[in-house]
């Protein structure tokens, strides 16, 4: 008697149901793209926009390392190959640029949507903070990144930056004499952007956008600034030692 | 001496591992991150150019010169230093009467290179205005032109041998170590104050010469 042949969808729930069972990676999946979420509209986009923006840059980042040579003498020359001659560079390299900038717009917008709905209060203040941290992390991200293209414009731009920062007192001089790894612009300033901007930076980037995205799950997103008109209330005199009733905010989620 | 139980002993001998791995790895890495912050570098003397090259100046006309301070990384160690011949004799370049005044081209705002013009200096970045003595008449800068120290080799040959900051007051040209743009050397009060707040941290030399006058206009 030939076996009955097995239904493929058996065949998955089962799979599942294994994997499942050894790791909870189903359940974690669950609850991080399937929770409740309030009424939301575009304006709940923006930070999975750049998260999405993030993992583009680190893609096209990766693959544009691998032909990029950070030295003074070659990193132009493997910019022009990139550009001109190695398949699809151009377009790879296109992204990466225009990405960058489209982080940094995407942002302010980001921040600026948190600013004014206000979802920046308790108990979302950490939510916030990394967030922040991920701004000034961004922000040093284009920094060392607009020095590796190494023609005339990045050079002088990263010389004025570079003593912008030597213009802060007491430890100005020396954060200069650090970033450049040396007094002057030399041949360890390219690799040293390099390895900032390509290993600790967005390493660091990643480990906050977890945390930030665990905040996120945790305390769910936040609704719309709005409210209904406040009915009527009672006149009550306050009691003497007993504290106002007060409500936190709307936790919606979980 | 206190008793601990078993799990208090294991837990603060995690602790203490934990330190001592973390230190193990991070007090290296730390150094060897900080190094170029405190490590001291001269500024290696370099050759301009033959001496007649620069003596056919009449008006103000300061000849530009590149320079290599490290002949094994051209793209990042070279510079431009601004000749200017005075048409006296004297080759002791600390002399009132000094053949030459060899300036950096360096604007003292954010580091941008500057040109020449029949005024003096001017930088493109952000509109620095510099006279003929490389004092700062206008725009964001904040002290006047650095110099070279400069000698004569084997009778003909210009090499500049040292760099010194300067700020021009008093009818005075004095000199500094070399502080970065934007960085004053002088301020009002006492003379701590700017080195405490902006310490020299580009080369190390010796005592700066002292002061020499300006040029009679």
């Amino acid at each position: 008697m030939p076996i009955p042949a097995p239904d493929p969808k058996q065949v998955a729930l089962q799979a599942e149901d294994w994997i499942e069972y050894r790791t909870g990676f189903a359940t974690l999946i669950r609850k991080f793209l399937f929770r409740k979420v309030p009424p939301t509209g575009w304006m709940h986009t923006l930070g999975s926009s750049l998260l999405t923006v993030f993992i583009l840059q680190a893609t096209t980042g990766m693959l544009l390392a691998m032909t990029y040579d950070p030295s003074p003498n070659g990193a132009y020359q493997s910019i022009r190959y990139i550009t001109d001659q190695q398949t699809l560079g151009w377009l790879l390299r296109g992204m990466h640029k225009w990405g960058a900038s489209m982080m940094v717009i995407l942002l302010f917008l980001h921040m600026g949507r948190v600013f004014f709905y206000g979802a920046y209060k308790y108990p979302r203040e950490l939510t916030w903070l990394t967030g922040s941290l991920i701004f000034i992390l961004t922000m040093m991200m284009g920094l060392t990144g607009y020095l590796l293209v190494w023609d005339e414009r990045a050079y002088w731009a990263s010389v004025v930056a570079v003593n912008i920062n030597g213009t802060a007192p007491v430890l100005g001089p020396f954060i200069s004499k650090f970033l450049l790894a040396g007094p002057v612009f030399g041949a360890q300033t390219i690799s040293r952007f390099y390895a900032l901007h390509m290993l600790l930076i967005p390493g660091a980037i990643g480990a906050l956008i977890f945390v930030h995205l665990w905040l996120v799950v945790k305390l769910g997103v936040t609704p719309w600034p709005s409210r209904p008109l406040p009915e009527p209330e009672p006149q009550l005199q306050p009691q003497a030692g007993v504290p106002p009733a007060r409500m936190p905010e709307t936790v919606a989620g979980e | 001496m206190a008793e601990a139980t078993r799990g208090e002993f294991l837990s603060l001998t995690t602790i203490g591992l934990g330190a001592m791995i973390g230190g193990v790895i991070g007090v290296p890495a730390t150094a060897y991150l900080l190094a170029p912050v405190t490590k001291e570098t001269g500024f290696e003397p370099a050759f301009l150019g033959p001496v007649d090259k620069f003596t056919s100046e009449q008006k103000f006309d300061p000849t530009p010169a590149t320079y290599v301070e490290d002949a094994e990384n051209t793209a990042t160690s070279s510079g431009l230093a601004y000749v200017h011949y005075t048409g006296q004799k004297n080759t002791d370049w600390h002399a009132e009467d000094a053949m030459f005044v060899v300036f950096s081209n360096r604007c003292m705002h954010l580091g941008c290179p500057i040109a020449a013009t029949p005024g003096g200096f001017q930088c493109p970045c952000h509109g620095g205005v510099y006279d003929t003595n490389g004092e700062r008449t206008g725009g964001p800068p904040i002290r006047s032109l650095d110099r070279f120290q400069w000698e004569v080799r084997k009778g003909s040959e210009l090499w500049i041998t040292q760099r010194w900051s300067t700020d021009i007051y008093g009818g005075m040209v004095h000199y500094y170590p070399v502080k970065m743009p934007g960085q004053p050397t002088h301020t009002p009060g006492p003379g701590w104050i700017p080195d405490v707040l902006y310490p020299h941290v580009t080369y190390t030399h010796g005592p700066a010469p002292g002061p020499v006058p300006l040029p009679k206009a």
